[in-house]
């Protein structure tokens, strides 16, 4: 009773500050086990992530931060696309002049514009990586069957979401890739010409399809990329965090040593502290087993009873972590936007096309293959591809090769996989570099 | 501890419909028909009923324009007028292949996109186009002007006779 005497408005002001703040951040910095996993527990930021993670799953050597590079080029993307929102118009009359606008008038209008494509060049290429990644780790196995299809949707999503995006500065170039591009889909069996006629609004390129890119751009697409994004990160904790080796879980590891000598508890390192290792018979180990509330979380990486705990709080292992890959995307970002501009050609002429025409450089394999035939290159070659990724976990069953890079079990899987990307690969440098006009071959020396 | 059921009495064979079934069956399914219904509403609503671009049906002047022997490009209407004589053709310079615009070349036609060739009449010589040219119906308006319809695809070589 004594304290409340000395409450008064002074007191009240004198604390404001550190109130504030403790009503927001519940926790203090912690320096125990308890508040790290508190940390993580009540922030609504850091909830997303598990309180403690696999140590493999840090291992930046394992997945290169792909999968977190693509989120935060996505993220850069959504707030350059905002700002840049304030000044464009989706009119084919203004457009053209609200990018030369962005160059000469608007206070680090390029500079964004710059950051804005160079950012979705990087996410076609890092989320592309990312789906190599996967392939080549086995990571699409069971139980990660459908987060594999989530990822071939996202994967699609981005792509669309370039094209889309690509229309919008109203220049030639852009005109004739949308041009070329929703010819390519008139192509489709039975759909094509509707297909075409949906997406353009109209018979031919013009206000319509403007429009109706610049909605697709900028509300239907990211909607659906951050729907799919927040039930591909759900899943991968639901299916037992990333892809690690069997060998990782097992209960008696042979002569592994273990991860960390137990530190004192003075000591900085920040390790969960492992689970005695108590040897047990088989039987005894079952009766042993407590089941808590991950008991009810499926599939077969949640281990329960005595599992060596091979996990470390993700605050702050993993959150420095994504820190760091957050400020070399960002970094990287904003060097390649201060040395290099976003290109913009001359303004739409519908009675000159550029010769040759060019899609993006990501878009110049599928470019190449439709210059051989229309449908087969551009339709049923695609869709065939697509449709054999969507399927590949459920066409590879076996369950060796997990969570290694170049398995040895995996060289036909791979090596079929990589087959197809260098294919694709040469099919883009062929269209980047030995294409001039008239696409007839030229060479680029 | 001997308890009334609470949900009624399943039936001896699996193939009787309980009221529940039924009942669960029937909002299901109305539940699938209204979510179905909404998908093709909005799909006829982003359908355009009118656009807003070119006509297809356009005056391209007297005939006395286009001299005998003459193949004027008309680049905004993106069609080649061929007049032979007395016969006038549309010919499209919409290629084919994926919507460029072909130039006129001293063979015919030639695409500056993927390099598809076509000969006067529009037939393919060379090159990825599947098809030739599309042809236009051509017609006299009643003031004398002649109309191209370019919703009217018209077998390669009919003239229409002015």
């Amino acid at each position: 009773m004594s304290n409340q005497t000395k409450a008064g408005p002074i007191s009240f002001l004198t604390e404001l500050p550190a109130n504030i703040w403790h009503s927001i951040f519940r926790n203090p910095l912690p320096d125990s086990d308890l508040g790290r996993s508190a940390t993580s527990f009540t922030n609504f930021f850091l909830h997303i992530q598990p309180v403690k993670v696999h140590r493999h799953s840090l291992k930046l050597t394992y997945t290169w931060g792909l999968g977190l590079i693509s989120l935060f080029l996505f993220l850069i993307l959504s707030v350059t696309g905002v700002l840049l929102m304030f000044y464009y118009v989706p009119s084919t009359t203004q457009a053209y002049d609200r990018m030369l606008d962005l160059r000469g008038t608007v206070a680090f209008g390029i500079f964004l514009r710059n950051m804005h494509r160079w950012a979705a060049h990087g996410m076609v290429a890092v989320v592309f990586l990312h789906m190599c990644r996967v392939f080549l780790t086995g990571a699409y196995k069971r139980p990660r069957e459908f987060n594999w299809i989530i990822g071939v949707g996202l994967f699609l999503l981005t792509m669309f979401s370039s094209f889309t995006g690509y229309l919008l500065p109203w220049d030639q170039l852009a005109f004739w890739a949308i041009t070329v591009g929703t010819s390519i889909a008139s192509y489709a069996p039975f759909v094509g010409n509707d297909v075409k006629f949906l997406l353009l609004g109209d018979t031919s390129v013009g206000q319509e399809a403007l429009l109706r890119f610049y909605v697709l751009h900028v509300a239907v697409l990211p909607i659906l990329v951050t729907l799919l994004i927040a039930v591909h990160f759900w899943r991968v904790r639901k299916d037992g965090g990333l892809s690690r080796p069997p060998e990782e879980d097992e209960v008696f590891p042979a002569a592994t040593p273990e991860p960390v000598a137990m530190a004192p508890a003075a000591a900085s390192a920040v390790v969960a502290v492992p689970a005695p290792a108590v040897k047990l018979g088989e039987k005894a180990q079952l009766e042993k087993k407590l089941y808590g509330i991950q008991g009810i979380v499926r599939g077969p990486f949640t281990k329960i009873g005595n599992v060596p705990d091979r996990s470390v709080f993700s605050w702050p292992n993993l959150v420095s972590l994504e820190l760091l890959v957050f400020l070399i995307t960002v970094a990287g970002v904003l060097i390649v936007s201060l040395y290099f501009n976003a290109p913009l050609e001359q303004p739409v002429n519908i009675m000159h096309p550029p010769n040759p025409a060019k899609a993006p450089w990501y878009f110049l394999g599928l470019q190449e293959m439709v210059s051989y035939s229309a449908f087969w290159g551009g339709v049923g070659i695609p869709t065939f591809e697509v449709l054999l990724l969507l399927l590949v976990p459920f066409l590879d069953r076996k369950p060796g090769g997990v969570g290694k890079w170049f398995a040895r079990e995996r060289l036909l899987a791979n090596s079929l996989f990589m087959t197809f990307v260098i294919l694709n690969i040469v099919l883009m440098i062929i269209g980047i570099f030995f294409r001039g006009p008239n696409w007839e071959f030229v060479s680029p020396w | 501890m001997a308890k009334e059921p609470r949900t009624p009495e399943e039936p001896e064979s699996g193939e009787a419909i309980t009221r529940r079934k039924l009942l669960g069956w029937l909002t299901g399914m109305g539940v699938f028909g209204s979510v179905l219904v909404t998908a093709f509403s909005n799909f006829i609503f982003i359908k355009p009923r009118a656009t807003y671009g070119q006509p297809n049906r356009f005056s391209i002047g007297k005939p006395e324009d286009y001299p005998s022997g003459s193949r004027m490009t008309l680049d905004t209407r993106r069609i080649c007028v061929v007049r032979d004589g007395d016969r006038m053709a549309a010919i499209s310079t919409t290629c084919t292949h994926l919507g460029c615009i072909v130039a006129t070349s001293e063979t015919g036609f030639a695409c500056p996109c993927h390099g598809s060739h076509y000969d006067q009449d529009g037939n393919v010589t060379g090159g990825p186009a599947p098809k030739h040219l599309a042809w236009y119906q051509v017609s006299l308006a009643p003031n004398g002007e002649i109309e191209v319809d370019k919703d009217v695809e018209i077998t390669p070589g009919t003239y229409f006779s002015v």
